[in-house]
């Protein structure tokens, strides 16, 4: 099965003492990760084969493209979406300033719909042309690991072709699920939501993380009627408790319903859409039900097993501080490892991956501070220890800085909404152990912060930069006063 | 929050005071507990504090709480400040912190300033960067309709702008700001007055001819838009006028290239003027990176304004329909509603009686002062525009903090001004922090460039013509990052956080070492991995860097 195939202008071995294989390196899965590893190690000289799915916007077992979820499914036609809705709000806002607008704004979801599939699509062009300028050879089609150095791709036309390489690199990202329930089909994920072929007029959202608080403002933004049931006090999970606090609240103002400690129990079709029923008995109608309950590693059609690499209990692959599987010349980066997953930091395994297997430098991939961004609106951007991690983290006691203002531009637009900044320092060290800001603008404002608590900035650092006035941003290195003093091992009461 | 003076960012006035009132309350007693061990220590540990701080300063907090080896004179006040803007306040409301009484005057409030009208909060917020930010946003709007159209938005008929809605708006803005200044000067417990200081000794401050004694003077009275004596320059407005006019310019002439020219280009192209920018130079912006000078040029110019360059103004003539005609070297344009000078401002030194007491001014007006902020006069100090050092709100605010540290909390401070980041607020915006390329290679002569210069992603949706230009100047021998500079939508928020990266001097290393916020434009900044020229002092060599930036991304 495992037949070799002669690539043309493949080199032979010239020494003859290691064992020939058709490729230095295979990656399955042509995403973030496994296009950044392809390409650099091509760069070191490698010679790189990398296979994925056919393009469609939904993804499956079966469909996937080139650029993976970020470019196709995720961060960029999320990001077109809340583009799309902000400007909702922003046109109201406009008339306090001397616009005149008709009462009612038309949208015209069809649209955005189709300029977003035009632009993945030119990206997924660009990402092919990307590989194929670095000299990586792209098959279509669905890769599985038959050996320690074997892959089998399955064409399109059902044709099975084996190569051989001397490290496999899995980076077949990960893929929403669904929430077990009677009715459940007739929900959708964030793929199908990112191509709807009608805007929903009254949409429900189940789950609590980022997916589904930017769906909720996508939709609500757009004019829709949202209603956001999760199972806890608060979305957001795993975020600063303060700022998920002042998430919900914005939800909220901009007429989001929102369902905290709440389950969805049955879905049922009905003429009128789909009925949705909770665990509190409540019932509502709805166009579009979308279950953000979580996404789980692309590994199942893999043969992982099989070949011994071992799996976590969701089926992440196991990989250790480089990246390397328990199968030495098996690797796996991204979501399929489901360490940190955003696409930058799937970056940052692929190249540092590169660097160790082809550039001669062992690297690992560092973790720590890492900044991320919610784009819900207005948005939630965090760097570092949230203020509950820094308490149970840090040696001495903490210091929380906060500030809480109406952005200048609400002062003439009216918009009740604050914007919130944080800073959680530790008072021996004086290092700033977390920034988070929720507001618009927050993920810009938080890049260059990153910097600066990655390379353990100091709060006297902050305050001896001189402000840029005016801005929000300017917040960050103006906070003089102490909003609270967490002592030592004493974690603030929860909320 | 209400701490951060520059930022009135608060929507009720009641909130406004209630959140005054706790913060400064709470700032209050931090200082105390904060301040007052440093003060034993520094005494302490040094017995002769002269000999770290290169001028004397009497550091008494009260003139009665000298210790007797001398006599002490009673004084009205502590300190008695002169000028009402943001450093002023600043300076008065931390002196009032740390123990001093203080006073501060200030004119009466108007949008346009005088000899005999100011206002408390002074030029950023009464005629300065915040109405010009208000307008700025106002005048963006037409940019965002056009950029909705391409995300599915529609207009039945295209938005008209009624100018006299946002100016009422701007202006009751302005009033609620201006009474919140004057609410934390009293919950400070500075005593507000009301009139024009001048000086009269090296101790006496005048106000409308009621004499107030004071230990230490502070001026900082700021500056003032300057307008050159042309022929028919009656005709012309300068800014503060600009901010306020009665009803929208149909045609204006902006005569200048700096950041308030440019500013007001775009405020006015925004609201649909038809906008005339006339420069004496090739390019905009002076003293800026000439990167950054051609992209900025070359974008504001794709919005629709008509840049005249090398032309010198040389009259402003007014013809029979009422209309204004601006002469220049090359030749006149006709038909202007409005000729706006942003040509310069200038220090507001005349009639302080600064000469009389022996304050040495610099040639164009501007107090001398050394690195503690203090005049030839030890007694009279001053901080902000009026000592033309950096002129920008958070340099007086720095300025004045530092001042009521030095005098009044036993802890001489210099104002630090390396990497002072800064904003231009035209369409687009620049934000830039350290040096420019060419400061840098006039300092460190070998430097490796990184730029950007993308379209983002939200042009890419609407069909504009938008594009982001980024730069990094490193230092080749250290790594350092020299300078940060970036023209595009929401460059002045994202290049806060890197002034402070590059105010902690951290390298290219520390930059690449930092993950990406994905997807931002912020995240370009951590993304550059090749220079495209290294700067060498004895060559220079290039390399294309196209490629590789198409492929930053993944």
């Amino acid at each position: 099965m495992a037949r070799k195939m002669l690539i043309d202008g493949e080199k032979g071995n010239p020494n003859g003492e290691e064992a020939h294989y058709d490729f230095d390196l295979f990656v399955i899965g042509a995403g973030s990760g496994g296009v950044r590893a392809s390409r650099f190690s091509a760069q070191y000289g490698a010679k790189v084969g990398i296979c994925e799915l056919p393009f469609h916007p939904v993804s499956s077992e079966v469909i996937g493209g080139v650029g993976g979820t970020c470019v196709i499914r995720g961060c960029v036609p999320k990001k077109i979406l809340v583009y799309g809705a902000s400007f909702g709000p922003e046109l109201q806002d406009a008339r306090s300033f001397g616009w005149e607008l008709n009462e009612r704004l038309d949208f015209d979801w069809k649209k955005l719909l189709h300029k977003k599939t035009e632009e993945i699509l030119r990206l997924n062009g660009i990402y092919k042309r990307l590989l194929a300028n670095s000299g990586v050879k792209l098959f279509e089609g669905e890769g599985k690991v038959v050996g320690p150095n074997e892959v089998e791709v399955t064409q399109l036309d059902g044709t099975k072709i084996g190569y051989s390489a001397k490290h496999i690199l899995i980076a077949t990202g990960s893929r929403a699920q669904r929430l077990p329930i009677p009715g459940q089909e007739l929900a959708i994920t964030s793929d199908e939501a990112l191509s709807l072929e009608e805007l929903p007029k009254r949409a429900v959202v189940l789950g609590a993380g980022y997916i589904a608080v930017e769906f909720a403002s996508i939709w609500r933004g757009m004019g829709a009627t949202v209603d956001l049931f999760y199972r806890k006090e608060l979305p957001l999970r795993g975020f600063d408790d303060e700022m998920r606090a002042v998430v919900a609240r914005n939800l909220e103002g901009r007429g989001i319903n929102l369902h905290p400690n709440t389950n969805l129990t049955e879905l049922v079709r009905t003429e009128d859409g789909i009925k949705v029923r909770t665990d509190h008995g409540e019932e509502l109608m709805a166009d579009v039900v979308l279950f953000a309950t979580g996404r789980a590693p692309n590994t199942k059609r893999l043969n992982l097993e099989a070949v011994g690499v071992e799996l976590d209990k969701i089926g992440a692959v196991k990989v250790d501080e480089y990246s390397q599987t328990n199968v030495p010349s098996i690797w796996a980066i991204g979501d399929a490892t489901n360490r940190m997953n955003l696409t930058p930091v799937a970056l940052m395994e692929g190249g540092y991956f590169a660097k160790t297997v082809f550039g001669g430098e062992p690297t690992k991939p560092d973790h720590t501070n890492i900044p991320s961004a919610v784009f819900c609106i207005p948005p939630l951007s965090v760097v570092g220890l949230s203020e509950e991690q820094a308490t149970e983290q840090a040696n001495g006691d903490v210091l929380v800085f906060t500030s809480t203002f109406n952005p200048m531009k609400n002062t003439i637009s009216g918009r009740q909404e604050k914007t919130f900044m944080k800073l959680v320092v530790d008072s021996e060290t004086d290092k700033v152990l977390g920034a988070s800001m929720c507001g618009p603008d927050a993920p810009e404002i938080m890049q260059g912060i990153a910097i600066a608590l990655k390379c353990g900035a100091t709060k006297a650092q902050f305050d001896s930069t001189v402000g840029i006035h005016p801005s929000a941003a300017e917040e960050f290195v103006t906070l003089r006063s102490v909003t609270r003093r967490i002592a030592a091992g004493k974690p603030k009461t929860n909320l | 929050m209400a701490t951060s003076l520059g930022t009135p960012k608060l929507s009720s006035p009641a909130l406004q005071t209630l959140c005054t009132y706790k913060f400064s309350i709470s700032s209050f007693s931090l200082t105390h507990c904060n301040k007052l061990p440093i003060f034993r220590n520094f005494n302490s540990l040094s017995p002769n504090p002269r000999r770290i701080c290169s001028p004397s300063f009497n550091t008494a907090v009260r003139a009665e709480s000298a210790n007797g080896s001398e006599p002490a004179r009673h004084y009205d006040f502590d300190l008695f400040t002169i000028g009402a803007g943001s450093g002023g306040v600043r300076a008065s409301r931390f002196a009032a912190n740390f123990g001093a009484s203080v006073a501060v005057c200030e004119l009466p409030f108007a949008t346009i300033s005088s000899d005999s009208t100011g206002g408390v909060g002074g030029t950023c917020v009464l005629r300065g960067c915040v109405p010009k930010k208000l307008l700025v946003y106002a005048s963006k709007y037409s940019h965002e309709f056009e950029e909705s159209l391409g995300f599915g938005w529609n207009y039945e008929a295209e938005p008209k702008h009624d100018w006299n809605t946002l100016i009422a708006n701007k202006n009751a803005e302005l009033q609620r700001l201006t009474g919140i200044y004057k609410n934390t000067l009293k919950n400070a417990g500075v005593k507000l007055i009301e009139g024009r200081g001048k000086i009269v000794d090296p101790h006496t401050v005048d106000v409308d001819g009621k004499h107030y004694s004071a230990k230490n003077i502070l001026i900082s009275v700021g500056g003032r838009p300057f307008i050159p004596n042309i022929p028919g320059s009656e005709y012309a407005i300068d800014s503060d006028a600009a901010l306020d006019l009665p009803s929208k310019p149909k045609k204006i002439a902006i005569v200048g290239g700096g950041y308030i020219a440019v500013e007001f280009a775009g405020i006015f192209n925004g609201l649909k003027t038809e906008v005339h920018v006339f420069i004496r130079q090739k390019k905009v912006l002076r003293g800026f990176d000439e990167e950054i000078r051609d992209f900025v040029g070359e974008q504001i110019s794709l919005r629709g304004i008509e840049f005249h360059t090398e032309e010198l103004p040389q009259a402003i003539l007014k013809s029979s329909d009422g209309s204004l005609s601006l002469k220049t070297n090359k030749g006149t344009v006709d038909g202007f509603s409005h000729v706006m000078f942003a040509t310069g401002r200038g220090p507001n030194t005349k009639n302080l009686g600064l000469e009389t007491v022996g304050v040495k001014l610099s040639k164009n007006g501007a107090i001398e002062v050394d690195e503690f902020s203090r005049t030839s006069v030890p007694s009279i100090w001053a901080v902000g525009d009026v000592t033309d050092r950096i002129n920008l709100t958070p340099v007086a605010l720095m300025e004045g903090g530092a001042l009521a540290k030095t005098l009044f909390a036993n802890e001489p401070t210099k104002p630090d001004y390396r990497a002072v980041p800064s904003a231009v607020f035209s369409q687009p915006p620049i934000g830039q922090v350290g040096l420019t390329e060419e400061q840098a290679i006039n300092e460190y002569g070998n430097v490796d460039v990184y730029t950007a210069n993308f379209r983002p992603l939200k042009a890419t949706l609407s069909g504009l013509p938008d594009r982001a230009f980024m730069k990094l100047i490193v230092c080749a021998k250290t790594d350092k990052v020299l300078g940060l500079h970036m023209c595009g939508e929401d460059a002045p928020e994202i290049v806060q956080g890197f002034a402070v990266a590059v105010k902690a001097g951290l390298t290219k290393a520390d930059f690449d070492s930092t993950v990406g916020i994905h997807p931002t434009a912020a995240e370009e900044f951590v993304t550059m991995r090749t220079p495209v020229r290294k700067v060498r002092s004895t060559t220079s060599e290039g390399k294309a860097d196209s490629e590789i930036k198409a492929a930053a991304g993944v």
